[in-house]
């Protein structure tokens, strides 16, 4: 155990004492612990038994690779841009489909309310507020295009996971059983599904017949 | 026998637009005396002061469902008789049989037409 340096000792001892949260800890700190650790024992057991020392070097040099593969992958760029802007891009959809809602549904009003006993003036509303409810319409390209920028990042994120899931091995990983959030509960209890996809759910023709 | 729309109507649903929809559809049919309510606690409030001849409501929203809702005005006396349409996304068999069960009057998946909601209506007061 004297070839295990003091120095070594000393490092894994800083480590340790950085006050860390459980929180805190990212994957690389634990990497760097067991990069730590590798290369404090290597010196332990190159005394011993060259086949260990050996092993462990490979784990060291594995574990020096890990690090760089994940680098390769920019996880931090999908937290720091990709999805917020996604989440950004989300929130203009709503915003674009509720602004042109309120547009077609008032020219609609107004239309409803017209007085139509004047024909001339009728026939104004009527041409204007058409020419209103089209140019409402055009939010669907809009959103179209929003939506496309969302899926492409949705897409970017799933290569990701999987690229990651493979570099690290744990394609094996069972799903654990979490429990239930109070949302969940809820949802579960009061039969909150949302809507259904075309041909999923029950349609009003069955629903009309069973009532 | 022609439907009564001098009836007072109460709309409830979490979606603005959604009950500036049925309004102007329960208008087209000659309702006017139409109310709202966002969610089912303050449609519960609001049906303990008025008497409506009709309830129209959704069924997900926070704090009380529609489905919640509908359990509560079967169970209270005072306002059980309360003919209640729900209209929701909710298209699951098991919400539909609930609602049933529950005693709802008629049952309209969004998304809707006018047509359906006033056949509906007129389903409810047997038209």
């Amino acid at each position: 155990m004297s070839d295990m340096s003091s120095e070594h000792v000393a490092k894994i001892i800083d480590f340790l004492r950085n006050e860390r949260k459980a929180e805190d800890v990212s994957l690389e700190d634990v990497m760097r612990l067991a990069e730590l650790m590798a290369e404090s024992f290597q010196s332990f057991f190159k005394t011993m038994d060259l086949a260990i020392y050996t092993e462990l070097g490979e784990m060291a040099r594995e574990i020096a690779n890990m690090k760089e593969e994940l680098a390769l992958l920019r996880l931090s760029d999908m937290r720091d841009e990709h999805i917020p802007t996604a989440g950004r891009e989300l929130d203009a959809i709503v915003e674009a489909t509720e602004e042109a809602t309120n547009t077609i549904m008032s020219a609609a009003e107004e239309i409803m309310a017209a007085d139509v006993t004047d024909s001339d003036a009728y026939q104004a509303l009527v041409g204007e507020k058409v020419i209103d409810i089209f140019q409402a319409c055009s939010f669907q390209d809009i959103t179209g295009q929003r939506i496309s920028k969302v899926v492409s990042t949705l897409n970017a994120l799933d290569k990701r996971i999987t690229t990651l899931v493979e570099k690290l091995k744990i394609m094996r990983i069972t799903d654990a059983a979490g429990e239930e959030t109070a949302s969940e509960k809820r949802a579960r209890e009061l039969m909150l599904h949302g809507p259904q996809f075309k041909g999923e759910g029950v349609s009003q023709d069955d629903i009309d017949a069973f009532f | 026998m022609a439907l009564d729309t001098s009836i007072p109507v109460l709309v409830v649903d979490d979606y603005k637009t959604m009950i500036r929809i049925i309004r102007n559809l329960l208008k087209q049919l000659g309702f006017e005396d139409v109310d709202e309510a966002a969610d089912g606690t303050e449609a519960l409030g609001k049906m303990k002061e008025r008497r409506y001849g009709l309830v129209i409501s959704d069924w997900n929203m926070e704090p009380m469902t529609g489905y919640e809702l509908l359990k509560q005005v079967r169970s209270d006396s005072s306002l059980s008789k309360t003919p209640f349409i729900m209209v929701t996304a909710e298209s699951k068999t098991e919400n539909v049989i609930a609602a049933k069960k529950a005693g709802v009057n008629n049952y309209i998946v969004k998304p809707f037409n006018a047509p359906t909601l006033k056949s509906k209506i007129e389903a409810v007061f047997g038209d």
